[in-house]
């Protein structure tokens, strides 16, 4: 029920279509009884009382009746349509919005094919019951009242005989459906797991050919593949046990009308035409029952839809979004008051464990450390991607819950480790931060990014199409265009996650040259590993499993003689030795 | 650069081939045995329907004026059994319609998977993922319930009609020509829905498959739409696919419920038509009884009709959906293994290129003319400015890409003369781009030697220095990760990236930027567990860092579309030509303080 009472506020804003809808399917339904009815007319009236003048009028209501039932059923199927589609529309809204919400520790944790399952398949489910389903439930439910009622009016002791069959029917549907359902829920389970099986196999293509694993590959699709046949004949299985026993009791009904009016057409209860006429609407009893097995399986697929659906549509971003402004630029005063953070999933595990910093605006911090020693980590809190689990950020002094997330966010930009570019043009890739930028401006953050010189070879420029992900590039054009793509933003914090790690130190020379001009004025945090991305920082921190294990100016950092100074020499050591 | 975007999935023409409906045939085929099974017990179920009617009439004309009650047990006894007998075919087909349906799917997905496990990376290089996927998963689901429930209710609608009308002609010649006076009118309201139905469900499916591409894409890159705070603007994209979708999901509709009313009303008319017949004369003479039964018949007969109008409908609702699986089959993959390809032998890892000219795109090209030679066992590290073409080498020696002109030999042997699972086995590479499966650590090593033992992936692991790391997870090497390793850093993702490459053993490695997001002090320690491997290897290192490109024998410094310098790294250093600037670039940096 709870169901049927979430959908009913999306049904909602059309409810006055609804409304008409339904008592146009309801007159449709009864106007089916015309057919069968004239029909028995003809018989009684026109062929045995020899009522000839009557045949040509009753023949013009039959199809008169006819052509307004289609009418009608036209009408009301659009109307439903129409309707399933604004709900459709609105939910995969509401949908898309709570997504756009979400924190990373949800996307995380939630297989992409999931998410997908629920925008498209499981949306479908509810369209499909919103616009189909519940007509075709009531034109049954009026055909099967109304057909008692005729029936009844025909000859009682002849429809009675035939009701006896419907309890069995019911009980029989009951049982069909919750066995089903569970056959379902298995069936889209397989189908979930061999959608991300595919998916993971086309996003990692080139890692399957690397190692030439194709066979493997297949292999394992073949047991998914194996496995959803498997669900689906288990639920066919089902459906063999208790669809045949319906069917068969249907067909019994046309047997009843037949055996049992025949006996009562010869000892007088009833005349022929009115054999014809219950006859021609035994199909009313016998459609619903036909029906309602399968109408019980759309309506246990719409229910578990709308719990998948209403499941995501309540989760809580950790990082909740408001909508209140303040319009207020961020200086770009960052400070980290005894920070710890450690994922829910695993809260013994530290990854970050009491840091304190402070970065006036205009600074730079330069952050070095082991891989997974919590540099990104640290970076994502400064932009709330995570809320700290002690202690507290302040961005201009202000304790960083106290703002409004979106807004915040607008004044930093993070250049992200991993590069995600979206299937569009370079020019719309690096304005995605700031879509109404000019050619002129793209240009100019793509020449700063030493992104231009590989760009303006491409034979449309800044309208070449990027694959997905931006495969085809090389990793240093990536990081690029994701560089140019954050600088665009005229941030106040500048947030650059190891974005240079695949450019050549030459480039890197050229980028921090361009980047002196643009960043000026900007709070900057360089994660990198090269010391010469980070030398020049106002403090250098050097991390070690979450901790800050060294900090400092680079010269002071040289004569501590500490990691630092191991990591510099390493890096520029050997090759003094050599060159001497 | 790309096939096509989201915004944009071609359309088809209006036509559909005959030839696409031959292929079904040939899905179809392997279970011929099973189809013409179903097929008998369709027939009888056929018969049965027939039987209602028939003993209607004969109730009607003799049982009823005779009061013949023996006659009247009679035909319910004999009806009751039909009923209960179609009972039984009832449940013969339906799990055998299943399990046709089913396998047929199964073997169409199987076939597609297989086939795209051959494609290039140029393929995928160029198509949003979704949309592949879309094909793969969504596309064959609708086309299996098209093949198995449309295919045969279709033959069995056929045979139903065929049956009434046997039975129709047998009672009334005359009459069952009225019958079919209006079939003309449908027949052409049929051509002209159709092609209409056609044209708006193309438009459908391409307008279903840009919001299903916008959405995936999404979702993949919300991140960095959170982080540009981008959700403004992909929410009006969204909805105005949205919005397309719905109108276009509207305008099909509004084409297809029109059949059904056709139809309908068709048949009342014919129906008024043979009361009027029957009962006028009109050149027929018949009892109430054949009457009855013959406005039964109509509805018997016009139900397979709606039906058939039905399955057509889907069918070309289909055949877009099959035209677009069917595409993708035809896709030829642009490497693959010649026709006298045999196994690589045992590779001792003598590299050579020969007049090498390659190019991603006709007319760019990226390398003119590149002729080098490596020995066994050597090392080369390729440096160079980005997009010079180091890695255009890397994918070239695995063979990810066929040359334009000249040739690369492996042991002198021309690598597109063996197959492909032989080269790229002895091959190992490891990519830019690390990509984690879902799963555990422990499997996503496995990945490079699927028979490796537990030991021996640790000790991978240990080489590469991720050991560490590893055991602080919550369950060390059984910790599952998710989707392309969200919950790993980039570096922690290059080290289990290794490790699998190294567990593969191959005798000739190539390490793409193998190491870029791995910090220093790791990286020393790695470096000594790869001096070791290295022996007895050749191996090819991309890298920016010089201090792993000093320890290599050889330095190639690509540019211009060649290797503008070759040597040691005293031999360039001497030379003082672009690796000594290269070189002098870094070194400067870290000692200007």
């Amino acid at each position: 029920m709870a169901s049927f009472r979430w959908v009913w506020q999306y049904i909602k804003p059309s409810k006055v279509n609804w409304f008409w809808a339904s008592l146009w399917t309801v007159l449709v339904a009864l106007l089916n009884i015309v057919t069968p009815y004239i029909g028995g007319m003809i018989v009684d009236e026109v062929i045995d009382n020899e009522r000839g003048s009557l045949l040509v009028p009753l023949l013009i209501i039959m199809v008169a009746a006819t052509v307004l039932r289609t009418v009608l059923r036209y009408v009301y199927q659009m109307m439903f349509e129409t309707i399933g589609q604004d709900v459709l529309f609105q939910i995969r809204e509401d949908l898309y919005v709570k997504l756009q919400e979400m924190d990373f520790v949800f996307f995380n944790t939630t297989r992409v094919g999931d998410i997908m399952a629920r925008m498209t398949g499981d949306t479908d489910a509810i369209r499909h019951a919103v616009s189909w389903v519940y007509f075709n439930v009531l034109d049954n439910i009026v055909l099967f009242i109304s057909a008692i009622a005729f029936l009844g009016g025909i000859q009682w002791r002849l429809m009675l005989a035939m009701l006896i069959v419907t309890p069995f029917i019911g009980i029989l549907t009951v049982m069909l459906s919750s066995r089903a359902n569970a056959a379902y829920y298995e069936i889209r389970e397989s189908f979930a797991r061999l959608n991300s099986m595919v998916e993971e196999n086309i996003g990692g293509n080139k890692v399957v050919k690397a190692f030439a694993n194709e066979d493997y590959e297949t292999k394992k699709f073949n047991k998914r593949n194996e496995d959803y046949r498997e669900r689906n004949l288990f639920s066919a299985r089902i459906s063999r046990t208790y669809l045949p026993v319906l069917e068969t009791l249907a067909g019994l009904l046309s047997v009843i009308s037949i055996g049992l009016g025949g006996f009562f057409a010869i000892t007088g209860l009833m005349t022929v035409g009115e054999l014809v006429a219950f006859n021609g609407l035994v199909w009313m009893l016998n459609a619903p029952m036909r029906n309602i097995g399968g109408y019980m399986n759309d309506s246990q697929r719409f229910i578990t839809a709308t719990y998948k659906i209403r499941e995501m549509l309540s989760a809580q971003p950790l990082i909740p979004v408001e909508l209140q402004r303040r319009e207020k630029r961020i200086r770009g005063e960052v400070a980290f008051q005894n920070v710890s953070f450690a994922f829910a999933d695993d809260p013994d595990n530290k990854v970050l464990e009491n840091i304190s910093l402070k970065a006036a605006p205009g600074q730079t911090i330069g952050i070095l450390g082991e891989t997974g020693s919590g540099k990104s980590t640290l970076v994502n809190l400064i932009s709330r991607f995570f809320d700290p689990t002690e202690g507290k950020v302040l961005i201009d002094g202000e304790d960083i819950k106290n703002w409004n997330v979106r807004e915040l966010r607008q004044n930093i930009s993070i250049v992200m480790q991993d590069v995600f570019l979206f299937s569009d043009t370079i020019k719309k890739n690096i304005s995605y931060g700031t879509p109404k930028a000019t050619l002129e401006n793209v240009q100019k953050m793509a020449r700063v990014a030493d992104a231009s010189p590989f760009i303006e070879k491409m034979p449309e420029q800044y309208q070449t199409y990027l694959g997905e992900r931006g495969s085809g590039l090389s990793g240093g054009q990536k990081q690029r265009l994701s560089l140019a793509r954050g600088l665009m933003k005229d941030p106040s914090i500048l947030i650059l996650d190891d974005t240079t790690s695949a450019v050549d130190m030459e480039t890197e020379v050229k980028i921090q040259e361009g980047m002196k001009n643009v960043s000026y004025q900007k709070t900057t945090f360089i994660i990198a590993n090269r010391i010469s991305s980070v030398k020049n920082a106002d403090e250098i921190i050097i991390l070690s499993k979450g901790k800050i294990i060294e900090r400092g100016q680079h010269q002071e950092l040289l004569q501590k003689q500490g990691a630092y100074y191991d990591i510099y020499n390493e890096q520029l050591g050997r090759s003094e030795v050599e060159e001497g | 650069m790309a096939e096509n975007s989201f915004e944009e999935d071609k359309q088809l023409g209006t036509k559909f081939n005959k030839e696409d409906y031959k292929r079904i045939g040939a899905y179809l085929a392997p279970y011929k045995f099973s189809i013409m099974k179903i097929f008998a017990v369709i027939i009888f179920s056929n018969l049965v329907l027939v039987l209602g009617p028939f003993l209607t009439s004969i109730i009607i004309d003799d049982t009823i004026p005779n009061q013949d009650t023996t006659q009247l047990i009679w035909i319910t006894i004999l009806y009751t059994l039909a009923i209960f007998l179609n009972g039984a075919a009832v449940r013969y087909r339906l799990y055998n319609i299943t399990e046709l349906g089913q396998n047929v799917l199964r073997d169409m997905r199987s076939g597609l998977f297989n086939h795209l496990q051959r494609l290039s990376f140029s393929f995928y290089d160029t198509r949003p993922h979704g949309k592949i996927l879309t094909r793969v998963v969504n596309y064959i689901n609708t086309l299996s319930d098209l093949l198995s429930n449309g295919v045969i209710n279709v033959l069995s609608d056929i045979l139903s009609i065929v049956v009434t009308l046997a039975f129709m002609l047998s009672l009334n010649a005359t009459l069952t020509l009225y019958s079919f006076i209006l079939l003309p009118v449908l027949f052409v309201i049929t051509l002209v829905i159709k092609n209409k139905q056609r044209v708006a469900y193309d438009e459908l499916s391409v307008e279903q498959a840009n919001l299903n591409a916008y959405i995936h894409e999404s979702i993949a890159g919300i991140k960095t739409t959170q982080s540009y705070t981008r959700e403004g603007m992909n929410y009006d994209i969204f909805s105005k696919f949205s919005d397309n979708q719905r109108k276009a999901w509207m305008r099909a509709v509004r084409i297809q419920f029109l059949l059904g009313p056709f139809v309908q009303n068709i048949a009342t008319v014919t129906i008024a038509f043979i009361y009027f017949a029957g009962i006028r004369g009109l050149g027929v003479d018949v009892s109430t009884g054949i009457l009855i039964a013959f406005v039964g018949y109509v509805n018997n007969f016009w139900n397979p009709i709606i039906n058939l109008g039905n399955f057509y409908n889907s069918l070309v609702s289909g055949s877009v959906y099959l035209e677009r699986v069917f595409e993708l089959m035809d896709v030829e993959p642009s490497i693959k293994d010649s026709e006298n390809a045999f196994e690589m032998p045992p590779v001792k890892g003598d590299v050579e290129f020969k007049d090498v000219t390659f190019g991603y795109k006709e007319g760019q090209t990226i390398f003119e003319e590149l002729n080098f030679h490596v020995k066994p066992g050597e090392t080369i590290a390729l440096v160079g400015p980005t997009g010079a073409g180091k890695s255009t080498i890397t994918n070239l020696i695995s063979r990810f890409y066929d040359v334009q002109k000249g040739a690369i030999l492996i042991d002198g042997i021309d690598i597109r003369n063996v197959t492909l699972d032989s080269l790229r086995n002895q091959v190992g590479v490891m990519l830019q781009d690390t990509f984690i499966f879902s799963g555990t650590i422990l499997e996503n090593i496995r990945y490079g030697k699927l028979d490796a033992t537990r030991e021996e992936i640790i000790e991978a692991a240990k080489i590469v220095r991720a050991e560490e790391f590893i055991n602080d997870m919550k369950h060390d090497y059984r910790t599952v990760v998710q989707e392309r390793g969200s919950t790993l850093s980039a570096g922690q993702r290059q080290l289990i990236s290794f490790a699998r490459t190294l567990l593969a053993d191959p005798k000739v490695l190539i390490l793409d930027e193998a190491t870029s997001s791995i910090d220093t002090q790791t990286e020393i320690l790695l470096q000594e567990g790869l001096d070791r491997l290295l022996e007895g290897r050749t191996a090819f290192i991309v890298a920016h860092r010089l201090s792993t490109i000093r320890n290599s024998d050889r330095i190639f410094y690509i540019g211009d579309k060649k290797i503008l310098e070759a040597g040691s790294h005293e031999e360039l250093i001497e030379k003082k030509g672009l690796y000594y600037q290269l070189y002098r670039t870094q070194s400067d940096l870290l000692q200007k303080v």
